[in-house]
């Protein structure tokens, strides 16, 4: 598909780049070299999950999603909550499904509403009135869900703390669910009951734009179907309280790794669809009040984030098949490291050791490339990626064909949301958590599509690369210093360079190519 | 005359602040070809736009088969049965020519069921199945965007401007299968080109300044020069 000719410009820069990256390889040894690689193909990887979601959302509708960042970081407090407090998400479980059981309902609310005369319906103060309804019924309702937390305030309850005893003896003496003075029966009721208002205030609000339309029979009987399934397991997870719980904290850090990233996806799926269907929607003709509704977003994630878990940033611990550090560690080679499960694997290069994290410099890599393929293959392979290639070029034309546009939309900004809460579990345990890591994945991620076109999927994940081994070979010349010409002194890149190289390799590619490496000219 | 399949009564639409349709009326009668016609700007292409609700018209009803689809969003119009080939073609370019007639199926198996009918109208199409919309010519373009639109059960097809760009020889291609194809579907037909037009529709709408301001038999205009003088320009 691809030729030379009509691909000249692309080829020359990859060259030149492929060029400077084996010059950058010299006076460095290669165990530097081989260990420099590996962590920026690790930070790559993570870069690529944000900068892949952010591409075919701003590809297929235009959007420009700066709360991305914020998504991945929501994604990895959730994950880390899922992770060292199960407790707390099975906590959790009963409210929220709850309250989504009310959504299921929204056939049948759409039905009821329609009966209501239109003279009372299409008035403001109806919507208005339902709305303020449900915010004061859950607002009254929520606090007393009995649900055992941390406390950010107090350091001996913070997470940093519950990440210790965590990694020092795995089963913690978990605080009890406090008891509520509210029989749970009328909590429980209260919070279906908010949840029901909210949705019949956001169907009020479509009626006022558009007449109501039939409901069809499967739809009712559907809605009704799921209602009644979330409400047997929200009320058999709240019954099976004590016995979840203490299963969950008897299963290996593995199977809590798992679950973690379970929930962190499912939570970025969620409030993906919520915000593109709820905020993102009636927006698409301005653009301008798009990019301030979802920059706005970013801040409210980062401060929800400091409410919650508070200001400063704490570690999630590895899993036990990343974190051995007993006999037969460090390993030698990859089967080492899967009998022991070594935190690190080293191997010898040229008579020098080389130190390879496994979680790190291994899975994370392995990660980014599988999530590299499976959403490839989604794009090339499914009817869902043809509409999307479809859809980035005309969506109007997809439409025209009677597709329906706008849940494509939605799907697709709640997968790409989901892939950044993906990034955001499994970064976690590389980094850390704090309520910085969002701004600075979004500002890498934007340099990473910027050079390799915005819009491009193949683009994405050759400018997340650049960016990443850029960021490592120049933090290890910063070790090391590098052999500059007409200079006497090897040159030691400060800290400061590391964003900076990144943002002045971002500009010499815009100024040769302003569509960036991938992109098609407008 | 047959029942119309299509009939817009009275339609106003505005894009932006600009009123575009003050009141455009035509009949499509189940199986012929009806031509739209008019100067540059007249409000075509707008007409067929907002048949298929993506200029939606603020004013006036527009029945298909009887029921009113005006205020449905445009994928509600076309899943009843409407194809549409825009001006321009609006191909995709990224996908091959298989897939942009692939992705126009409305149900499982469509476009395996019309294979023959395409591939007859269009034999090129089956030779450059696997090349991509981004490698085809405009001619090759315009027959994949007719193509397109076949591929469901569609009653009606608003077809823009086939002939716009194309070479002559392509020209006669193209007004032999829309001829060819008129034998099954309802055509609803924007030309530019007077000798295509009349020699393809029985029947004509003329529009001017977003008004319908004539409308009938084309036999009849072809020999009314005046009127062809004073709405179109040019014979």
């Amino acid at each position: 598909m691809s030729s030379f000719r009509t691909h000249r410009a692309q080829w020359i820069i990859l060259a030149a780049l492929a060029l400077l990256f084996l010059l950058a390889a010299q006076g460095m040894s290669t165990r530097d070299w081989l260990v420099t690689v590996l962590r920026g193909l690790s930070v790559a990887a993570v870069t690529f999950l944000v900068a892949s979601g952010f591409s075919i959302i701003f590809g297929l509708m235009d959007v420009l999603n700066l709360a991305h960042g914020a998504l991945f970081m929501l994604g990895a407090y959730v994950g880390w909550t899922a992770y060292v407090r199960p407790d707390t998400v099975i906590d959790l479980a009963t409210p929220v499904l709850l309250f989504l059981a009310g959504f299921a309902l929204s056939p049948a609310l759409t039905l009821g509403l329609s009966r209501i005369p239109a003279r009372l319906r299409e008035r403001r103060a109806f919507a208005w009135g339902l709305l303020a309804a449900a915010l004061l019924v859950l607002y009254l309702a929520l606090p007393h869900a009995p649900m055992a937390a941390w406390h950010p305030g107090e350091y001996t309850d913070s997470p940093i703390v519950w990440t210790q005893t965590f990694e020092a003896e795995r089963v913690a003496e978990l605080a009890q669910p406090a008891v509520a003075e509210v029989p749970a029966w009328l909590v429980w009721s209260g919070i279906l009951l908010g949840g029901l208002l909210l949705a019949a205030s956001l169907i009020a609000f479509n009626m006022q734009r558009r007449p109501p339309v039939a409901v069809a029979s499967a739809a009712l009987r559907r809605g009704l179907f799921l209602f009644l399934a979330l409400l047997t397991v929200a009320l058999l997870i709240y019954g099976f309280n004590t016995p979840l719980t203490a299963f969950m904290l008897s299963l290996s850090s593995n199977w809590l790794f798992l679950f973690a990233i379970v929930m962190a996806v499912i939570t970025g799926v969620g409030l993906g669809g919520l915000m593109e269907s709820t905020l993102i929607r009636p927006l698409y003709e301005r653009a301008l009040y798009q990019i301030m509704l979802t920059f706005g977003l970013a801040f409210i994630g980062t401060e929800i984030v400091r409410a919650v878990w508070g200001r400063s940033g704490f570690t999630m611990p590895k899993p036990e098949l990343f974190a051995g550090r007993g006999e037969g560690c460090p390993a030698t080679s990859i089967g080492g490291w899967l009998q022991h499960h070594c935190s690190t694997i080293v191997i010898e290069i040229a008579g020098e050791k080389a130190r390879i994290r496994t979680y790190n410099e291994l899975f994370l890599i392995v990660m980014g490339v599988l999530v590299l393929v499976v959403v490839w293959l989604i794009l090339q392979r499914t009817r869902l990626g043809m509409i999307i290639r479809a859809g980035v070029q005309d969506s109007e034309m997809v439409e025209a064909l009677g597709i329906d546009v706008r849940r494509v939309f939605t799907l697709v900004f709640a997968l790409g949301v989901g892939l950044a809460a993906l990034g955001g579990v499994l970064a976690a345990p590389a980094t850390g958590l704090s309520d910085a890591m969002g701004a600075h994945v979004l500002l890498t991620a934007l340099i990473a599509l910027a050079i390799g076109g915005l819009t491009s999927y193949p683009g994405a994940a050759v400018g997340s690369l650049i960016v990443g081994l850029m960021q490592q070979f120049i933090i290890k010349y910063g070790q090391i210093g590098i052999q500059l010409p007409f200079m006497d002194e090897p040159f030691k890149p400060t800290p400061p360079l590391v964003p900076a190289s990144t943002v002045l390799l971002m500009v010499v590619v815009l100024l040769l190519m302003p569509q960036g490496l991938f992109g098609r000219r407008e | 005359m047959p029942a119309p399949i299509l009939s817009l009564q009275s339609i106003h639409t505005f894009i932006g602040r600009f009123h575009i349709l003050e009141g455009v009326s035509l009949d499509a009668p189940e199986g012929s070809i009806t031509a739209l016609l008019g100067r540059n700007g007249a409000g075509k292409t707008t007409t067929l736009k907002s048949i298929l609700g993506l200029t939606p018209p603020s004013q006036g009803k527009i029945l298909f088969n009887g029921e009113e689809i005006q205020g449905r969003r445009p994928y509600e119009i076309a899943a009843l049965g409407i194809g549409y080939v825009p001006e321009h073609r609006a191909i995709f370019r990224d996908l091959s020519v298989y897939e942009n007639l692939k992705i126009a199926e409305r149900k499982k198996g469509d476009l395996e069921r019309k294979a023959d009918f395409i591939f007859g109208l269009f034999p090129d199409l089956k030779r450059l199945i696997h090349l991509s919309g981004a490698n085809l010519s405009g001619g090759q373009q315009q027959m994949l965007a007719v193509a397109r639109a076949l591929v469901p059960d569609n009653e009606l097809l608003l077809i823009d401007e086939p002939s716009e760009g194309l070479a002559p020889v392509i020209i006669e291609q193209m007004m032999e299968a829309i001829k060819a194809l008129s034998a099954k579907t309802t055509v609803l037909l924007v030309e530019q080109n007077f000798l295509v037009a009349s020699t393809l529709a029985e029947h004509y709408v003329i529009i001017e300044e977003g008004r319908t301001v004539k409308r009938g038999l084309m036999a009849d205009l072809i020999h009314d020069e005046a009127a062809i003088h004073r709405y179109l320009g040019a014979a």
